[in-house]
C-alpha cells in the first residue's frame, strides 16, 4: 500500500479530505456514518410541516475524525454538502461548491507565496468528492452531468449511486452501464483508477481494472445492526428480506471504502497536489497576467451586472483615451506657446536694434 | 347484468328497479377515464401505470436516443390512449405522462405546462358545451392525478409543495410514495406521517374518499388512512422463495411483492382508483372541479369569449424587463456624461485653436511689419 510519508505521520496520522454532494435522501448521511462507524453527521433536522416549503440552500459544514484502516491511522475530513439539489433552482448551490473546492486552493496558494510560512497551516484541499446519484434505474440526468462536468477539472470526482438496494441486480447491471456510456459521451474526466499498463505491475493493474469496473459504485449504508447467525451485521431490514451492507454481493460498500482509505488514498492526495492543485494554480497566475473572464456560469443579475462592469471598462478605457489626447494638446499648445514667445523676444530684439540703429542713422 | 324483474303491484310500482336499469345503461355504454402521472424520472410512474392496468400501455423507456435530444428544459405533456375490457365491460382509458417534469438544474415553474393543459381540457369542455350542437364531446378532463413523491425518508421538497398546491385546487390529487421497498418499515411509517403533517400544514387539497355512505365507510377510512399510498410496480412475473409466482421485485435478498399488502398499498390504490371509488373521481371532476373552473371563468369572461393567453413565466419576464431598464439606463448615462465631457474637450479644443490660430495671425503681422522695416531701412539706407 503506498504510503505517504514521514514517520511523523504515523502518529498524527494521514490527513484526508473527502466531500460528499448529493440531493437529500439520497444517502449520504447514512453512508458517512457507516464509512466513519461512528455518528459523524447528523442526520437532516426535519423542519417543522408550515416552514416545509422554504428553501434552505446549500450549506458546506466540515467535519473531522479520527479513524484507522489497515494499522494507519487516518485522519479523516468529511465535508457534507446539505440541500445541494433540494431547491427549485438549484444553480446556486454548484458555485458555492466550486467557491469551497476553490477557495482551499487558494488558501494553499496565498500560504505558498508567503515569505514567512505557517508552520501549523492545515491544507484543506478537497482530495475526492463522492457523487451521490438517485437510483432511478434511467440514466444521467442534467443535474448529474453538470455537476460531474464542472467539478471534475478541479477535484477527484467519484460517482456513487446511493440507495442501491431499490434496484434488482439487472437493473443496477443496466443502471450502471448507461451511467457509465453517459460519462463517456459528455467526456467527463471522473476519477477512474489510472493505472499504466507499462509501468504498473499485475497486481496494481486488475486491481484497478476492478475497481474501475465497478464504477459507479452501488453502495448501501445502515447504522443499525442486525444478528445474523449470532454476529452483528450492519444491515437493512425489510419484509422480504435482510440487506448487509458489508456483503459484496449486496453493496460495493466494501470495495468503496478499501479504495478511497487504503489502497488510492495515495494516488487520490497526489493527484490533487501534483496535478489538479497546480494545473488551478498555472491558470490563476497566468489569469492574474492575461485578466480574461472565467467561464463560469452566472445568474442573470450578475451577467446584466458584469455587462455594465464591462461598459464601464470600456467608457473608462475611452476616458482615458481621451484624456491623453487632451494632454497631448497641452503640450502642443505650450510648445507652441513658447516658440510664440521665443519669436516675440526675437522679433522685439530686432525692432529694438533697428529702433536704435534708426535712431542712430537719423539725425 | 341481472334481468329486469316485472314484480306484481303488490310489491310497489318498480321504482326500486331504476339502479338495475342505470347498471344497464353504464354497462353498455362503458365508462372513460383519464389519469395523469406527475413527478420525476425515475420514480416508477410508467411501471406503475402498466401494473395498475395490468397491460404494457406505456412502452419502456427507449434509452438509445437520449443524447440525441437536446435538453430543451420544459416538461411535455404525452397523451396514451387505451381501451380496455374486463367481463364485457369497457373502459376507454387514456393516461397523460409528464416526461421531464422537476429533471432539470432550475425546475421553476416546470409546473406550468401540467397545469396550463389541465385547465385547457375544462376549457375546451366548457367551449364544446357552449356550442348548438354538442352531441359529440370530447372529454380528456382529468379524473386523477397521481402525484409520484420521492422516497427521501424525509419529508416534502419545496417543489413537490409548490406543484401539489397547484394541482390539488384543479384537480383530485392523490400522492403516493414511489419505490417503497427503498424504505423499511419503521422508515416508511415515520416518512407517511411527515409527508401528511406538511399536506395538511400548508393547506394542499388531496381527494379523499367520501365518508357519508355508511356500507362502505369503513373501506374509505382505510383508504384515507393510508394516503399517501406506497407503492412497489412491476409487470414481471417472480417467484417467491416459498415457492408462490406473483408480480413483483426479485432481489438477492428476497421478493418484494406487488400485491402483498405487508409490503406496499398497491392494493388500496388500485381500489381507491378502480374498484371502488373511479365513479367518485369522475363525478367529483364533472361536479366539482369543472363547475369551480366554470365558475371562475364566466365571472371574468363574457360569454364566447376565447380565453386570454397567459404569458409564460409571467414573473420572470418582469424580473428581465427590469434588469434591462436599470441596465439600459445606466449604459445611457453614463454615455451621456461621456459624451458631455467630450464635448467639452472638443470646445476646449476649438478655444485653443482659436488661440492658436491668432497667435499665428500676430506672427504673421510682425513678420510683415518686419519685413516691412528692413525693406523700409535697405531703402532708406539706400536712399540716403
Amino acid at each position: 500500500m503506498p504510503i505517504t510519508g514521514r514517520r511523523r505521520n504515523k502518529v498524527k496520522g494521514v490527513q484526508f479530505t473527502i466531500m460528499v454532494v448529493g440531493a437529500s435522501g439520497t444517502g449520504r448521511t447514512t453512508f458517512v456514518n457507516t464509512l466513519c462507524e461512528s455518528d459523524v453527521l447528523n442526520h437532516k433536522a426535519i423542519q417543522p410541516p408550515e416552514a416545509a416549503h422554504q428553501e434552505e440552500g446549500i450549506r458546506i459544514k466540515p467535519v473531522t475524525v479520527e479513524l484507522e484502516e489497515d494499522g494507519i491511522r487516518i485522519s479523516l475530513t468529511v465535508v457534507d454538502t446539505p440541500g445541494f439539489g433540494d431547491s427549485i433552482d438549484n444553480e446556486f448551490a454548484f458555485q458555492e461548491i466550486m467557491n469551497y473546492i476553490e477557495r482551499q486552493y487558494d488558501d494553499i496558494l496565498a500560504e505558498q507565496s508567503r515569505i514567512k510560512r505557517n508552520p501549523r497551516f492545515k491544507d484543506n484541499r478537497v482530495h475526492a468528492l463522492l457523487y451521490f446519484i438517485p437510483p432511478s434505474g434511467h440514466a444521467l440526468r442534467e443535474m448529474d452531468i453538470e455537476l460531474m462536468r464542472r467539478l471534475s477539472p478541479c477535484v477527484n470526482v467519484i460517482p456513487v449511486i446511493g440507495k442501491a438496494d431499490s434496484l434488482t441486480p439487472k437493473e443496477l447491471k443496466a443502471f450502471k452501464k448507461r451511467i457509465v456510456e453517459d460519462i463517456e459521451h459528455y467526456d467527463i474526466p471522473i476519477y477512474n483508477f489510472p493505472y499504466d499498463v507499462e509501468e504498473d505491475d499485475e497486481d496494481t493493474i486488475q486491481d484497478n481494472m476492478d475497481l474501475r469496473s465497478l464504477l459507479p459504485f452501488a453502495v448501501v449504508g445502515s447504522e443499525e445492526e442486525v444478528e445474523i447467525e449470532g454476529e452483528p451485521v450492519r444491515a437493512r431490514i425489510y419484509p422480504w428480506g435482510v440487506v448487509e451492507v458489508d456483503n459484496p454481493h449486496h453493496s460495493d460498500f466494501v470495495r468503496l471504502r478499501g479504495a478511497i482509505l487504503g489502497s488510492h488514498l495515495g494516488d487520490l492526495k497526489t493527484l490533487t497536489e501534483d496535478v489538479l492543485y497546480e494545473t488551478y494554480r498555472t491558470e490563476k497566475l497566468s489569469r492574474a497576467v492575461n485578466s480574461d473572464n472565467r467561464d463560469s456560469q452566472l445568474l442573470p443579475e450578475d451577467l446584466a451586472n458584469q455587462s455594465v462592469r464591462l461598459k464601464e471598462e470600456q467608457l473608462r478605457r475611452e476616458e482615458e483615451k481621451l484624456r491623453e489626447i487632451e494632454l497631448k494638446m497641452q503640450r502642443e499648445i505650450n510648445e507652441k506657446r513658447q516658440q510664440l514667445m521665443a519669436k516675440e523676444a526675437a522679433l522685439r530684439n530686432l525692432e529694438s536694434r533697428i529702433t536704435a540703429q534708426g535712431s542712430n542713422t537719423s539725425y | 347484468m341481472s334481468a329486469l324483474t316485472t314484480s306484481p303491484p303488490t310489491d310497489g310500482i318498480g321504482i326500486a328497479n331504476l339502479p338495475n336499469q342505470r347498471h344497464k345503461i353504464v354497462a353498455k355504454r362503458g365508462a372513460h377515464f383519464t389519469i395523469m402521472v406527475v413527478g420525476e424520472s425515475g420514480l416508477g410512474k410508467t411501471t406503475l401505470i402498466n401494473t395498475l392496468f395490468s397491460t404494457e400501455l406505456s412502452p419502456a423507456k427507449n434509452y438509445s436516443r437520449r443524447h440525441v435530444k437536446q435538453m430543451d428544459k420544459l416538461t411535455e405533456v404525452e397523451i396514451i390512449k387505451a381501451e380496455l375490457e374486463e367481463k364485457q365491460f369497457k373502459v376507454k382509458l387514456t393516461v397523460i405522462d409528464t416526461p421531464g417534469f422537476g429533471d432539470y438544474v432550475n425546475n421553476r415553474d416546470s409546473w406550468l405546462p401540467i397545469v396550463e393543459f389541465i385547465d385547457d381540457q375544462h376549457e375546451a369542455y366548457m367551449r364544446q358545451e357552449q356550442q348548438p350542437q354538442r352531441n359529440e364531446k370530447t372529454d380528456l378532463r382529468v379524473h386523477a392525478c397521481l402525484y409520484f413523491i420521492r422516497p427521501t425518508g424525509h419529508t416534502l421538497k419545496p417543489l413537490d409543495i409548490e406543484v401539489m398546491k397547484r394541482l390539488g385546487t384543479r384537480v383530485n390529487l392523490i400522492p403516493v410514495v414511489a419505490k417503497a421497498d427503498t424504505l423499511t418499515q419503521n422508515d416508511l411509517f415515520v416518512f407517511k406521517q411527515r409527508v401528511r403533517e406538511v399536506i395538511a400544514a400548508q393547506g394542499i387539497r388531496i381527494y379523499t374518499p367520501p365518508l357519508d355512505d355508511d356500507e362502505n365507510a369503513e373501506h374509505a377510512q382505510m383508504l384515507i388512512d393510508a394516503i399517501p399510498f406506497s407503492i412497489i410496480g412491476s409487470t414481471e412475473d417472480v417467484r417467491t422463495p416459498d415457492g408462490r409466482v406473483v408480480k413483483g421485485r426479485e432481489y438477492i435478498w428476497g421478493v418484494a411483492e406487488v400485491e402483498n399488502e405487508n409490503h406496499c398499498d398497491f392494493k388500496k390504490l388500485r381500489s381507491l382508483l378502480i374498484r371502488t371509488h373511479m365513479l367518485d373521481l369522475i363525478s367529483t371532476t364533472e361536479e366539482s372541479h369543472y363547475e369551480n373552473y366554470r365558475q371562475q371563468q364566466m365571472e371574468t369572461r363574457k360569454f364566447g369569449e376565447p380565453k386570454v393567453k397567459k404569458l409564460d413565466n409571467p414573473k420572470f419576464k418582469e424580473e428581465e424587463e427590469a434588469l434591462r431598464k436599470k441596465f439600459t439606463e445606466q449604459v445611457k448615462s453614463e454615455e451621456a456624461r461621456f459624451r458631455q465631457w467630450e464635448q467639452h474637450l472638443i470646445a476646449e479644443r476649438d478655444r485653443l485653436n482659436k488661440d492658436l490660430e491668432q497667435a499665428h495671425s500676430a506672427i504673421k503681422t510682425l513678420e510683415a511689419e518686419l519685413d516691412n522695416l528692413q525693406v523700409g531701412y535697405g531703402r532708406g539706407t539706400g536712399r540716403r
